[in-house]
């Protein structure tokens, strides 16, 4: 029993459930406190200790059901019978298993093939209708030929006939195949039993790749979402880009909070110390100590919202609020022919929802320097040194005045200034493209249009925050 | 705890009767995740929405148990100073003055200060000792003899910091002071945590906990827990009510009216000597079960339906 929770563990961690070692410790505590007799508790417990969020039960619930649905082999399997089909096996009451068994053996004295077929265990079990074993042999062979290991539906086939040789099936096919040059009367029945074999084998191989490779296929599928262009994401990956970009602000969120704060416990401030003791009759019961005090970072995240940049603004905005943990001072802008701050908007409304309405408010014809000069305005007299600013656009300023001074302004006050840019760096600068130009006013200039690097320029920001 | 010493908790059956006795009714989820924190010795942190029993099935445990219920309620700046220990500044202070003069009989006949500093180093800390110690929450749950029910209410509110406080407490029931050294609990207490969501916790403490979600209650679930609460209601009654209210969480609410709200409505309407739901009786109640203006507006539009789905006379 505890392979098959090691199994199930191991299945837990393909669908992306964290289960420490530790954790499978607790888990075995769990299942031997509660014991495997009643299915729905060890559920429950297995939920309490290994689950840590409701999203994560509801996961470990369904692999449950799937997993514990065939291996707890005492219950009679109810659902790993495929082979109802009436026109082939309709007739295998166990009543009527033993005539069959009867005529092959009869059968048996005039072909040598059938004789051979009936001495394996294999026709035994289908002949006997004993599900148990017959379960078991499936496991066998599930694992002789690394069914585990299946990952793509194309190769169900391969993994079935794989499975049929390791069962021994060639002896019953050879039993077939003689049969039927001798056009026996039993070659009916025979056939029966293979189709059987077949149908259950295939139904195994099915509910293995159910278990294994779904979990693996998602997260192929994850890998490519973040390595294509944002804005060339078709509309229907949508839902699920949306569930990555979380998925990698937990991830960043967890491993920057754990970071312990640097609140360094400095010397002793014999001065302040000695003066905080005079009320005490000069007895130092205080000590001070000097801090090394941080503040904590302000986050600036001007977007342009205009068609060419709008798609990885909506993702440096659904990145950046859903750190609101460990970068709890976000304010963020949005811009195009002009510019106005929409840190309000997140606050009333969930994140996709601010995003449309900040597109619909400020989208138009861009211009750079009005939007500047608007920012300016608003914002950059609350830029101080723990302050970063990140601008998102592709700096195709139509031609206008790219009003450089104000970059640089805000470059000198500010703590970090980081322009991404979703356009190709061999781009920059190229026909009404200013970002040379405001390159020379940014502590970082990066090129910005997957996932991944999205990921990795909010990390390195994260870090240096510390 | 050990088991000898509480069969109430021997098994999970036993916890449900239990539970149901002091009028909690738990789904067998629950009772399985008391039977298990004390199995393992492990705590549990209960999540869920507001109003669902997080508290209450703290406070149940330790009546079922009879020991003391040691509660901690987290805020946002609570530090070890409030949860944990403090010095007893006051006495120390106290102390000091008082053995002020007994220091000219220390100091007599030392040669040079060196030798005085010599001579007050032979003495301890005793400034630093249990004696002096404020024993707060976390360190008074330790120190129960017959073990207790430790509640660590809202962690979510708490900072970060306050987190890996936790840690060591919930993993080992110890507590380290640097003057003294390492408190270990003789008995170590049960430990429930709650937290409704305001944000995530650290994956460091879920590890040590078990995790319970607490939803809302089925319908059959609510109707026994009103029952138990509040026993004259009418059954019919009481079946509305609950369906009432059922259907009103399927709708796009601020916030849901949790078992606390049904509780008290239920109260309400008895008081009211009520015998059916109808639509003038509910509209003049709705603010017992909704706390929020629009809520209240949100409902009212759509009553008759929410009636006539609760199976009333409308």
């Amino acid at each position: 029993m505890q392979a098959a929770l090691t199994g199930f563990i191991q299945l837990l961690r393909s669908h992306d459930l964290r289960v420490s070692p530790a954790e499978t410790l607790d888990a075995m505590a769990v299942a031997s406190a509660l014991g495997y007799a009643d299915r729905g508790r060890l559920r429950d417990g297995l939920a309490l200790s290994l689950a840590k969020s409701a999203r994560e039960e509801a996961i470990l619930l369904r692999c449950f059901d799937q997993y514990f649905g065939r291996e707890l082999v005492g219950e009679k399997p109810a659902a790993a019978d495929p082979a109802a089909d009436p026109a082939t096996t309709g007739q295998e009451a166990p009543a009527s298993a033993d005539e069959d068994a009867r005529l092959l053996a009869e059968g048996a004295a005039e072909f040598a093939a059938l004789a051979e077929a009936l001495q394996t265990p294999l026709l035994q079990q289908l002949l006997a209708d004993d599900r148990t074993e017959l379960s078991l042999s499936l496991g066998q062979a599930g694992a002789a030929t690394g069914l585990g290991n299946i990952r793509m539906f194309t190769q169900k086939g391969q993994y079935t006939r794989r499975m049929l040789d390791a069962l021994g099936e060639e002896t019953l096919r050879r039993a077939v195949v003689e049969l039927e040059q001798a056009g026996s009367p039993l070659l009916e029945l025979l056939k029966g039993y293979r189709d059987r074999l077949r149908d259950e084998v295939r139904g195994y191989v099915e509910q293995q790749y159910l278990l294994n490779a779904e979990g693996h296929n998602r997260q192929f599928m994850d890998d490519i979402l973040s390595r294509t262009r944002l804005n060339q994401l078709e509309q229907r990956y949508m839902d699920e880009v949306r569930e990555l970009v979380r998925k990698m602000a937990r991830k960043l969120a967890a491993r920057h909070s754990r970071k312990p704060k640097v609140h360094k416990r400095g010397q002793l401030d014999m001065g302040r110390t000695l003066r905080r003791g005079i009320a005490h009759d000069g007895v130092m019961f205080h000590t001070h100590w000097r801090k090394v005090r941080r503040d904590k970072p302000q986050i600036l995240a001007l977007c342009d919202v205009s068609g060419s940049v709008a798609a990885y603004a909506k993702f440096l905005l659904l990145f950046l609020y859903s750190l609101q943990d460990v970068l709890p001072r976000v304010r963020s802008f949005a811009f195009s022919s002009h510019l106005g701050e929409i840190s309000e908007l997140f606050r009333d409304y969930p994140v996709e929802k601010a995003i449309e309405l900040a597109n619909w408010r400020y989208g138009g014809a861009t211009d750079y320097g009005r939007s500047l000069e608007d920012f300016a305005e608003l914002a950059l007299g609350d830029i101080n040194s723990s302050t970063t600013v990140i601008i998102l656009g592709d700096a195709r300023n139509n031609g206008g005045d790219p009003k450089l001074e104000i970059m640089q302004g805000i470059y000198q006050r500010a703590r970090r200034v980081l322009w991404l840019n979703p356009e190709s760096r061999r781009a920059w600068g190229s026909g009404d493209s200013d970002m040379l130009r405001y390159q020379s006013a940014c502590h970082v200039a990066a090129e910005c249009n997957n996932l991944q690097q999205l990921e990795r320029i909010i990390d390195q920001l994260l870090r240096q925050n510390h | 705890m050990h088991t000898q010493d509480f069969p109430q908790l021997a098994s999970i059956e036993r916890i449900e009767q239990g539970f149901e006795a002091l009028g909690y009714i738990c789904s067998t989820k629950i009772a399985t995740a008391v039977f298990l924190a004390f199995q393992l010795r492990k705590p549990v942190l209960v999540e869920g929405p507001p109003g669902v029993g997080k508290t209450e099935l703290a406070k149940t445990c330790s009546e079922l148990l009879s020991v003391p219920l040691i509660r901690l309620q987290c805020y946002e700046g609570l530090d070890e100073a409030k949860a944990l220990y403090e010095w007893k500044y006051g006495k120390q202070l106290l102390y000091t003055q008082v053995l002020k003069e007994k220091l000219g009989d220390l100091l007599h006949g030392a040669k040079g200060l060196a030798e005085s500093v010599e001579r007050l180093h032979q003495f301890g800390d005793i400034f630093y000792s249990e004696d002096f110690l404020e024993p707060r929450p976390l360190l008074k749950a330790m120190q129960q003899e017959r073990g207790a029910i430790l509640l660590i209410d809202e962690v979510d509110k708490s900072d970060y910091e306050f987190e890996s406080l936790l840690l060591e407490i919930l993993s080992d029931y110890q507590v380290s002071i640097p003057e003294i050294g390492t408190v270990k609990a003789d008995v170590s207490p049960m430990v429930f945590l709650t937290s409704n969501n305001s944000r995530d916790i650290s994956d460091a403490l879920k590890r040590r906990c078990l995790h319970l979600y607490i939803p809302f209650p089925s319908v059959e679930l609510e109707e026994r827990i009103v029952r138990s609460r509040v026993p004259d209601i009418d059954a019919t009654l009481r079946h509305q009510l609950v369906a009432f209210v059922h259907s009103l969480r399927e709708l796009d609410l601020k916030k849901a009216p949790a078992i606390s709200e049904t509780l008290d409505w239920a109260r309400s309407l008895l008081l009211l000597h009520a015998s059916e739901l109808d639509t003038a009786l509910v509209r003049s109640t709705l603010n017992v079960l909704l706390k929020f203006e629009d809520d209240i507006n949100n409902a009212e539009s759509g009553l008759d339906e929410l009636l006539r789905g609760a199976g009333s006379a409308g």
